[in-house]
């Protein structure tokens, strides 16, 4: 009996001690904090840096003469800076401090620190505009505790969800915007699929030596090159030392074309190699130039394959420390330009191709479009942009966004909070969804609300791609609203997906470039 | 003077450790156990052996061999590169020793736990991505996740497909009818359990195109092989299995596992020029042959070696297998001990050892009135091949 009870005391204590830490977890449920007012006014400098560092090119933001004669008379902030005015900004040596004594949510935050839920990552934000804000105005922000969640088994880890609410005003006191925003803390290394991918060992690297280094040095500067001999002209791969036609000892290398044709594949499903996923499709591409080399396929399902398919280069950076060329089916190029002539009236094909690989390219040659409200249709489709994840990229939309947690700019400390590498923040998931769709709909649309879901996260050296389509168009009297439905993907799956609500300029005020 | 050595040597002895997934043994022990299997087999003392052949891959250094064998001196040995290219070499390159007068009793064997201990079908991926030659080539497949000899050869089984219209099934037909035998053969791994095409298209994937009945068996094992000269083997017990002639190849652009780079990768150049050797080196032709071993490491470059023999025309094994040519009664039985997906796989030695059997007419699986039979080694690496005939 004795030593039953004393099971049972144990259990009872095991019990209490998580339903006292839940209970303290919970306490602050249902409270705000104090009032935070922005340590600065909102600035042109600062909207512009937003804007740099986004890529964003709405002249609303950054074209004075543009806004002056646009509806808001003047310059606004962009939307999707809402949080960003109340941000804590950089305090080094105890930067987080101000928010321990201030809100209800830094005080979870560290109680679950403490217990060693040190992870943390935004997983839903849902933003409400209700004024445009515009420099000068002094923001301030007031936020309530809405939920944590209760302990969660994830894919990243073991962790709770703690949800927020904030309320955004002006200087009168007039609310601006509100965000819901629900953040996972969670203990590093508990989870299922981010465990796999922190263990998850990098390619085999190319074993090369002083005759063969040239040939990975060029994929490094992604450019794919075949030796060739001086005096006879051949081409031959794998490299050799004397020319395999001619037997000279002057050879050489061109760069290829980076067009081929499948000649053979192999799909590897076992034994699985932790470095690669599988499926694996490996392909024997015969190149334009008449030479052979293996490499991957990629962006094409295995039942696709067909021995003489035509494929072109693209690459693969493997952990910043290598490249390699791999091979994706050559684009059908009659849809790419239908889609330049119907989306912009551009028939120049530089355009797209250029913008795909290179961002800054893309947001000069951008065209500023106005919709028109009588047409667009519930179904139509935002034109499909990858956005090419940079650590420059990372870092610096971080910087602007001033979001200074070191997950967002310091590999180590990534690493430390059960991360693979830095990633971006969830305030530039939504600006890039934002700028995505302001370049889609033009400048002068209205911003109702975005919300936003996160999933796998954006790394350096991913690609997300963004599309969406209208799921809703209502009109009330002249004004038209739409709901955008988008998804932002890389290759281990959903980034961002959610829903932005906008209004469009109405018809009689058109006439914008 | 016989210039290619043609039918001056025989061999006089096999010896076989059981064929397992787990041998509880070392391979030393393996291979001195096969051996001395071998010896007795021959009724030929160990301190009459002079000469050691084995392949790259062995872990087992001849020296030590000779030292548990009590081999008093060796005055020849030589390994040979490419694996399970070099299994018919072993015994070309033993013929050529005792025919130049380097050595009288030469032992060719493979022994390896490559199943219970460091598994062979794992491939390179933990292969250190270093610079010497060999290493480098690595560098060009690797990467890329093409690790395993599986995925090596599935390149070149797609492309073999696409140019013959070869079927999966018809891979599948080598299979069925390797464990066949295998059924039939106490030594075999699949002693008494036969598969069906079914099974055999039902397998999981390994390497599309190949499923897990197209991979020979990982082994725990060991072959050894005897040879001196005919002279000499007329002298001992068992009937000669007289080498009529053994030969080597490699060709343009020779890769190992990974040629992937000449005109025509659903080709064996090798293999062909292997078979040129021994039909011009022997007199003998395909219609000759009685009986075969063909490497089935995989079953898909069973095909193309029927083709380069001259069984079939090039892109008709398909319709060779289906006719049924392969099977006891067909006009080519082969592989007639289940092969190396049904008995096991022992770098094709064992092929060698079942080849002798039906010259001496001991075979579980006996054909009947064999005169010459052929064994082939390894494809895809540089290869070679043998023909053993009767001693007339």
């Amino acid at each position: 009996m004795n030593r039953d009870l004393s099971q049972t005391n144990e259990t009872a204590e095991a019990d209490s001690e998580q339903t006292y830490f839940y209970n303290s977890l919970t306490s602050e449920v249902g409270s705000a904090g104090k009032i935070e007012v922005a340590r600065d006014s909102v600035s042109e400098p600062v909207i512009r840096s937003w804007c740099d560092a986004m890529s964003e090119s709405n002249p609303l933001y950054i074209d004075q003469d543009f806004a002056n004669d646009s509806k808001h008379g003047g310059i606004i902030a962009p939307p999707a800076m809402l949080q960003v005015w109340t941000m804590s900004g950089l305090h080094l040596g105890n930067q987080f401090q101000r928010n321990t004594e201030d809100s209800p949510s830094a005080g979870v935050y560290q109680l679950l620190d403490e217990a060693g839920f040190t992870g943390v990552v935004a997983t839903n934000a849902t933003y409400h505009y209700n004024e445009v804000i515009r420099p000068g105005d002094l923001i301030s922000a007031s936020q309530k505790l809405l939920d944590v969640s209760e302990e969660k088994t994830t894919a990243i880890g073991m962790g709770h969800f703690v949800t927020t609410e904030t309320i955004y005003s002006d200087a009168s006191g007039k609310q601006v915007g509100s965000m819901e925003f629900r953040v996972l803390k969670f203990r590093p290394g508990t989870g299922k699929k981010s465990e796999q991918s922190e263990i998850k060992p990098p390619r085999p690297k190319p074993a090369s030596n002083s005759s063969t280094d040239w040939f990975w040095d060029a994929c490094n500067i992604k450019e794919l090159r075949i030796q060739s001999c001086n005096e006879c002209t051949n081409l031959q791969h794998p490299p050799a030392v004397r020319c395999l036609s001619c037997g000279s000892v002057s050879l050489d290398s061109v760069i290829a074309t980076g067009k081929g044709t499948l000649h053979s594949w192999a799909i590897a499903h076992y034994p699985q190699v932790p470095a690669f996923d599988y499926p694996l499709i490996v392909g024997l591409v015969e190149l334009e130039e008449g030479v052979r080399l293996v490499s991957n396929v990629t962006n094409v399902e295995p039942e696709e394959l067909e021995i003489g398919m035509p494929l072109e280069v693209d690459w693969l950076n493997v952990d910043n420390e290598f490249t390699l060329h791999q091979f994706k089916p050559v684009h059908n190029e009659n849809q790419e330009a239908e889609f330049e002539n119907t989306e912009t009236g551009d028939s120049n094909d530089q355009t797209f191709d250029s913008g795909q690989n290179n961002p800054e390219t893309e947001s000069t040659q951008r065209q500023v479009l106005k919709l028109d409200p009588d047409n667009v249709q519930i179904g139509d489709e935002l034109p499909i942009s990858p956005v090419p994840v940079t650590t420059l990229l990372i870092v610096s939309t971080a910087l602007a966004t001033r979001d200074y947690q070191d997950v967002h700019h310091d590999p180590k400390a990534a690493q430390s909070k059960g991360m693979p590498d830095i990633f971006m923040n969830i305030l530039t998931s939504a600006g890039i969804v934002s700028r995505w769709i302001n370049d889609w709909a033009g400048p002068e649309i209205d911003w109702s609300s975005i919300e936003l879901r996160l999933g796998a996260p954006n790394h350096p050296d991913d690609t997300m791609t963004l599309s969406g389509s209208i799921t809703e168009k209502t009109q009330h009297g002249s004004q038209v609203s739409l709901n955008i439905a988008f998804l932002g993907k890389n290759d281990r799956g959903v980034h961002v997906s959610g829903n932005a609500k906008i209004l469009l300029p109405e018809n009689s005020k058109g006439g914008l470039k | 003077m016989n210039a290619n050595f043609s039918s001056e040597t025989a061999i006089v002895g096999i010896g076989a450790t059981e064929f397992s997934k787990e041998s509880g043994r070392t391979p030393m022990e393996l291979a001195v156990e096969a051996c001395e299997a071998a010896l007795r087999d021959a009724e030929v003392d160990a301190s009459d052996v002079d000469g050691i052949v084995t392949f790259s891959s062995e872990q087992n250094f001849e020296i030590e061999v000779a030292r548990n064998l009590r081999i008093p001196s060796l005055s020849h040995f030589s390994m040979i590169p490419h694996g399970g290219g070099a299994a018919c070499g072993t015994i070309g390159q033993a013929a050529a020793a005792i025919f130049s007068g380097s050595a009288n009793y030469v032992l060719c064997y493979r022994a390896f736990n490559e199943r219970s201990w460091h598994r062979f079908g794992s491939g390179v991926q933990g292969r250190h991505a270093g610079a010497e030659a060999f290493d480098v080539t690595f560098g060009w497949t690797s990467p890329f996740g093409l690790l395993t000899p599986a995925s090596w050869v599935a390149m070149f089984a797609t492309r073999y497909m696409h140019l013959s219209g070869a079927t999966s099934e018809d891979f599948g037909r080598v299979a069925v009818t390797d464990r066949k035998f295998a059924a039939t053969n106490p030594a075999a791994f699949f002693y008494e359990r036969p598969i069906t095409l079914e099974e055999h298209q039902e397998s999981r994937w390994i390497v599309e195109p190949l499923h897990l009945l197209d991979c020979c068996q990982e082994s725990d094992g060991g072959q050894a092989i005897l040879v001196t000269s005919l002279e000499r083997a007329r002298d001992l017990p068992n009937p000669p299995a007289v080498i009529a002639s053994a030969a080597q190849g490699s060709t343009d652009d020779q890769q190992a596992m990974r040629s992937y780079y000449r005109d025509d990768i659903a080709r064996i150049p090798e293999m062909k020029l292997c078979a040129d050797q021994l039909w011009k080196n022997t007199g003998l032709g395909p219609s000759d042959i009685q009986v075969a071993n063909i490497y089935d490491h995989f079953t898909p470059l069973f095909l193309p070696q029927l083709e380069e023999f001259g069984f079939c025309e090039k892109g008709e094994a398909k319709e060779f297998l289906r006719d049924g040519n392969i099977e006891m009664d067909g006009q080519l039985p082969t592989n007639t001990n289940g092969g190396q997906l049904g008995e096991a796989y022992i770098h094709g030695m064992n092929g060698i050892a079942e080849a002798v059997r039906q010259i001496r007419g001991t075979s579980v699986n006996q054909v009947e009135n064999v005169e010459n039979a052929l064994v082939t080694a390894g494809t895809s690496v540089p290869t070679s091949a043998l023909i053993l005939s009767q001693d007339h």
